[in-house]
């Protein structure tokens, strides 16, 4: 008689350690591979709008030697736009992934698998950074054919590229989680992300503001990132960069935890 | 004993136009306009007036020509980019959403001519895309001072950049298959003859060698002939912004109408 073998022999439980790398690479290949798939619209249209506005600003207001802060205006802008096209992008990337799989119902594939909170928030975040880094160094390196760009310092330069893509990262897994619907999304990048990262320095020193608005500006966690990128081009700050140094990780920590709590408590994820 | 056909009711009768049918389909684009009025309308909005800033803190005021200050100058050129998008987005998402969702078989499957599909996409998106400047406009006279110099040509131009850009987003909308492909147009063509139409700087800022490019683009004939409407100056004849806008549109509204008439990439 044949002896049936295949309950003796079960496949093993996978052990885990505390951290489930395997699970926490396959998320964030997922994410990677979720922008990458779709490069067109993901990478190189950010590129090309970020040439067209150095392009229409460049021609509006660069013409007669104009300067801003002791540098050329397009050497001043530059830095501006690579900053306001990560954020923007790091903020997409999380925000879509998640919402889109919570309206198709494919939030189960994430939130099944054996993935902590920590390993969930960092997997997706970890996504964000990557395409706002990836966009971030193609419009920067787009840039560099047109304006002479020179980097001052590329350690401030990094440290505050990397905070960028995470707190706009952060940031978009906040409200992909926090919306319900296709609208709610947009209504938050059209009023919040899109005006805060216009109006933030990107164009213009904010020395041209008036008093008050200047006072309001250090209040605003986009005015550091954005002034210190330009920092790390030009060398050249509107407030303190040490400042930023402070404000910048510490902001993004508390988005952190945030982000890890809507993960713990299943807020608007689990039924 | 009942007779059910006799019960029937008798089939609509309708004339040369099927006006009830295109009124449908008028009040639908209106209908999900308005519904949508947040993104389609608010955000056009906002985003204008935000341009508005940066060049006013960029810049810091002043004039662009002597009499012609920097607002009244790029103010019209923004209503016009925004205009332009708003009916470009009108025009391709709601045939391309009602493609990809099976939902076009209730337009053609409707008694409608292809001519009377055409006129219940496009026309609505014209209404649309010159209610979104309107309301530019409004906002921007509370902030700003904006001479008013020809009515006729701000309504006639806000009507021409409607109907071409609407057209052209309906050709786009039947022709490309995917997302993907309307996306890539909307990058690669229809923004940067958005943003390098003049609508923000004056072309006398390029080298005269390059300026006759910007004269083919139709966005540019657009806003010269818009903006003349406002400051009374325009860097093209009107006759020629008149003609390349109607030339343009003939050329496209027939596009449009064979595409419908033929099916091409909507019935199989």
């Amino acid at each position: 008689m044949e002896p049936i073998f295949a309950q003796a022999h079960p496949p093993a439980p996978r052990i885990i350690g505390a951290v489930n790398w395997r699970g926490l690479w396959t998320l964030y290949l997922k994410e990677v591979r979720r922008f990458l798939n779709v490069f067109t619209q993901t990478l190189l249209a950010p590129v090309v709008t970020t040439l067209l506005f150095l392009a229409i600003f460049a021609l509006a207001l660069g013409g007669a030697g104009r300067q801003a802060a002791g540098v050329p205006f397009v050497e001043f802008l530059a830095p501006g736009l690579i900053m306001m096209t990560m954020m923007q992008n790091a903020f997409a990337n999380t925000s879509s992934s998640l919402l889109i799989a919570k309206v198709q119902g494919n939030i189960v594939d994430v939130l099944m698998p054996p993935l902590s909170a920590a390993e969930l928030t960092l997997g997706i975040a970890g996504g964000g950074v990557t395409r706002g880094l990836a966009v971030g160094l193609a419009a920067g390196l787009a840039m560099w054919v047109f304006v002479p760009l020179r980097i001052h310092d590329p350690a401030i330069l990094l440290f505050h590229a990397v905070n960028a893509a995470l707190m706009l990262s952060l940031l978009g897994m906040i409200g992909g989680i926090w919306a319900e619907k296709f609208d709610h999304i947009a209504a938050v990048t059209n009023f919040v992300i899109t005006p805060l990262s216009f109006l933030s320095g990107t164009f213009y020193s904010i020395e041209r503001l008036p008093e008050a608005w200047q006072i309001v500006a250090h209040f605003n966690p986009f005015f550091f990132l954005i002034d210190g990128m330009r920092y790390g081009f030009i060398g050249r700050a509107d407030s303190v960069i040490a400042l930023g140094l402070i404000v910048v990780p510490t902001v993004n920590a508390l988005l952190w935890l945030l982000a890890h709590r809507m993960f713990a408590t299943g807020y608007r994820l689990k039924p | 004993m009942l007779q059910p056909m006799a019960m029937a009711p008798a089939p609509r009768r309708f004339g040369a136009v099927n006006w009830r049918g295109v009124g449908a389909l008028y009040r639908r684009e209106t209908v999900r306009f308005y519904r949508y009025a947040w993104e389609s309308l608010a955000g056009p909005a906002t985003s204008a007036l935000l341009f508005l800033a940066i060049f006013h803190f960029a810049l810091g005021g002043g004039e662009i020509r002597p009499g012609i200050s920097l607002f009244a100058y790029i103010g019209p050129g923004i209503v016009v980019f925004m205009m332009a998008h708003s009916a470009f987005e009108g025009g391709a998402i709601p045939i391309l959403f009602d493609k990809m969702e099976g939902m076009i078989t209730d337009v053609i499957g409707a008694p409608l001519t292809p001519l009377e599909i055409l006129a219940g996409y496009v026309l609505p998106v014209i209404a649309n895309a010159m209610t979104v400047g309107a309301v530019i406009l409004m906002l921007m006279a509370v902030f700003v001072d904006l001479p008013v110099h020809s009515v006729t040509a701000i309504i006639g131009f806000a009507f021409g950049a409607s109907l071409l850009l609407a057209l052209l987003g309906l050709v786009i909308g039947i022709s490309v298959v995917r997302w993907d492909g309307y996306s890539a147009v909307e990058t690669f063509l229809v923004a940067p003859l958005g943003f390098l139409s003049g609508a923000f700087f004056p072309i006398d800022n390029m080298p005269e060698a390059v300026r006759w490019v910007f004269h083919l683009n139709p966005v540019f004939q657009a806003v010269e002939g818009f903006r003349y409407g406002f400051i009374g100056q325009a860097q093209t004849s009107l006759v020629t912004a008149a003609l390349v806008l109607t030339g343009l549109s003939l050329v496209l509204g027939l596009v449009a109408w064979r595409m419908l008439a033929t099916g091409y990439r909507i019935k199989p």
